[in-house]
């Protein structure tokens, strides 16, 4: 097998290149005032740290943290007790019930957004079939069940597989010693499953924080998250509209990144090969 | 003994409880898109009759055929390229002694754990700075970077069950180093390449994000020519809805004709 080990030389670089120089050029751009589509000399600067004292974008800050926050705690209240469920399932309907869970995310996010936006409005095609009216488009509400609905499954999945591999024998043995469904529980199940509760919060929280699209559909524009004012900044900056600096968004763009490498290392230290990311 | 049996109930009771209501959350948008479907009505806030006809306008409206035609020739090519690169990669990182083998899989875990927005953005950059034309090319590169990280996690597993003697016997059979890895590894690790090529199509089909960061002013898939149309004000046609659910039923078809030829397959063996 050792002749086969140049196989993974391109890869190498082929992260290297789409993964390194980008998060370079954007410490570049986050302090300087370099121009991404008219390279050259550039000078150094801390201008770009005004962005954090617009009120805009302390508020799409707060959000983000406050929205991605709440939105992990109930998907972790709700997911864990399910995947626990579904772990105790006979195996066929364990299956059964895991594809089905499976199957939803295979439709378009844009157009689940959309459903509920249409959910949402309180004359809807709900409340004409149903007779539910539900009057949650551009509330709090709206946005997080609309976030919980989507990245739910995205806790449940790891925590599952952590479950489903767990070794019966040691909680039939803390049983066996003594141990009560509850000790059990705290002591053995729950400490077992830890992994799959890091990568399950960080696989919810990430996408949660950065979402655009749905606080802007669900939210009618009236929430922003951190994702919207990237998309502000760098979008506008490539279809040429005005508002736009993408030195800025490169900042922002940054704090982020620093979520997403302390995300990291918490992964890899439980889940060094990724094994519960898929 | 009463007690506990109480207990372990009420648990059980809470544990269908959320799980029943995880279904509903996340079951929800599903079903409306599909009433939206069949709904006669093009605003879709009543309904109206059921009706087929957004179906048979999906294929004759010409708005949508382009952004349709662009998402399945990205999500077909890339699958293809990811498949291949990342098995490839799969192989190479497999043979890797211990150490370097889990650094190269926590790199493979990067573009796994960022969001969809950074990794829009680093792309985004890295084709500014090659001077690349934002459109089909570089939507297509993008989806293979995404997509291989998926293969290459998902044909891990199957790699590390494999005897690496069984390369060497080969090798020692006159095969050379290619032929190896095709009479020798490929076949058995064909349904770890299969689930990574199924991950890697879905997740292409659906993307926006990332797409969205990539394809420039001009080029649209689906879900960028619905968020367009959306920020423009307008509204879309409901073959928007037709198509998803097309989509959608046809991913659940493939998916299940292959697990049950690989079930039925485990079981002969």
């Amino acid at each position: 097998m050792r002749r086969l080990r140049p196989y993974a030389i391109p890869y190498l670089l082929w992260m290297g290149i789409f993964i390194l120089i980008p998060t370079i050029i954007l410490i570049i751009l986050g302090f300087s005032n370099l121009e991404l589509y008219n390279l050259g000399v550039f000078d150094l600067t801390l201008v770009n740290f005004r962005i954090f004292i617009q009120d805009q974008v302390i508020n799409a800050l707060l959000n983000s943290l406050i929205y991605s926050v709440i939105t992990t705690v109930i998907c972790f209240i709700i997911g864990y007790p399910v995947a626990y469920y579904l772990s105790t399932l006979p195996e066929k309907k364990r299956k059964i019930l895991l594809a089905m869970m499976i199957v939803p995310l295979w439709s378009n996010m844009l157009l689940r957004i959309i459903a509920w936006e249409k959910i949402f409005q309180p004359t809807s095609i709900i409340n004409d079939l149903f007779g539910i009216s539900i009057d949650l488009l551009g509330t709090p509400t709206g946005v997080l069940i609309g976030m919980i609905a989507m990245y739910l499954p995205f806790m449940i999945f790891p925590i599952f597989s952590v479950l489903e591999k767990m070794d019966y024998k040691l909680i039939e043995a803390a049983k066996d010693l003594g141990a009560s469904d509850y000790q059990t529980f705290i002591k053995v199940t729950f400490p077992l499953s830890s992994g799959g509760v890091v990568s399950g919060v960080i696989m919810t929280m990430l996408p949660a924080m950065t979402s655009f699209v749905l606080p802007a559909r669900i939210g009618l524009g009236k929430i922003n998250l951190i994702g919207n004012i990237i998309e502000s900044k760098f979008m506008k900056e490539v279809l040429g509209s005005s508002g736009a600096s993408i030195n800025q968004g490169a900042l922002i763009s940054l704090l982020l990144m620093i979520f997403s490498v302390i995300s990291f290392v918490l992964i890899t230290r439980v889940d060094k090969e990724g094994e519960t990311l898929i | 003994m009463m007690k506990k049996s109480v207990k372990k109930k009420s648990l059980k009771f809470i544990g269908l409880f959320f799980t029943v209501l995880s279904y509903l959350l996340i079951f929800t948008p599903i079903v409306v898109i599909f009433i939206l479907s069949v709904n006669a009505s093009t605003k879709g806030y009543s309904w109206e009759g059921f009706t087929l006809k957004w179906y048979v306008e999906l294929f004759e409206n010409d708005v949508m055929n382009e952004p349709i035609m662009n998402t399945l020739l990205v999500a077909v090519s890339s699958t293809v390229i990811a498949t291949v690169l990342g098995t490839a990669f799969a192989i190479g990182i497999n043979a890797l002694e211990k150490k370097r083998r889990v650094q190269m899989m926590v790199i493979n875990n990067v573009p796994v754990v960022n969001p969809d927005i950074v990794t829009g953005i680093s792309l985004m950059i890295v084709f500014s700075l090659l001077s690349f034309t934002l459109g089909y090319y570089t939507v297509l590169i993008a989806h293979v970077f995404f997509s291989i990280p998926y293969v290459i996690l998902s044909v891990m597993p199957r790699l590390k069950k494999l005897d690496p003697n069984l390369y060497e016997a080969g090798l020692d059979l006159g095969c050379s180093r290619i032929s190896g890895v095709f009479k020798v590894i490929i076949p058995n690790i064909s349904t770890g390449i299969l689930s990574g090529a199924l991950m890697a199509f879905t997740m292409s089909i659906d993307d926006f994000i990332i797409t969205y960061f990539t394809s420039g002013a001009e080029y649209m898939n689906v879900s960028t020519w619905l968020y367009a149309t959306l920020s423009r004000g307008r509204s879309f046609t409901p073959a928007a809805y037709a198509y998803n659910i097309i989509i959608f039923t046809i991913t659940i078809a493939i998916i299940l004709f292959v697990n049950l030829k690989r079930d039925r397959k485990e079981k002969t063996v």
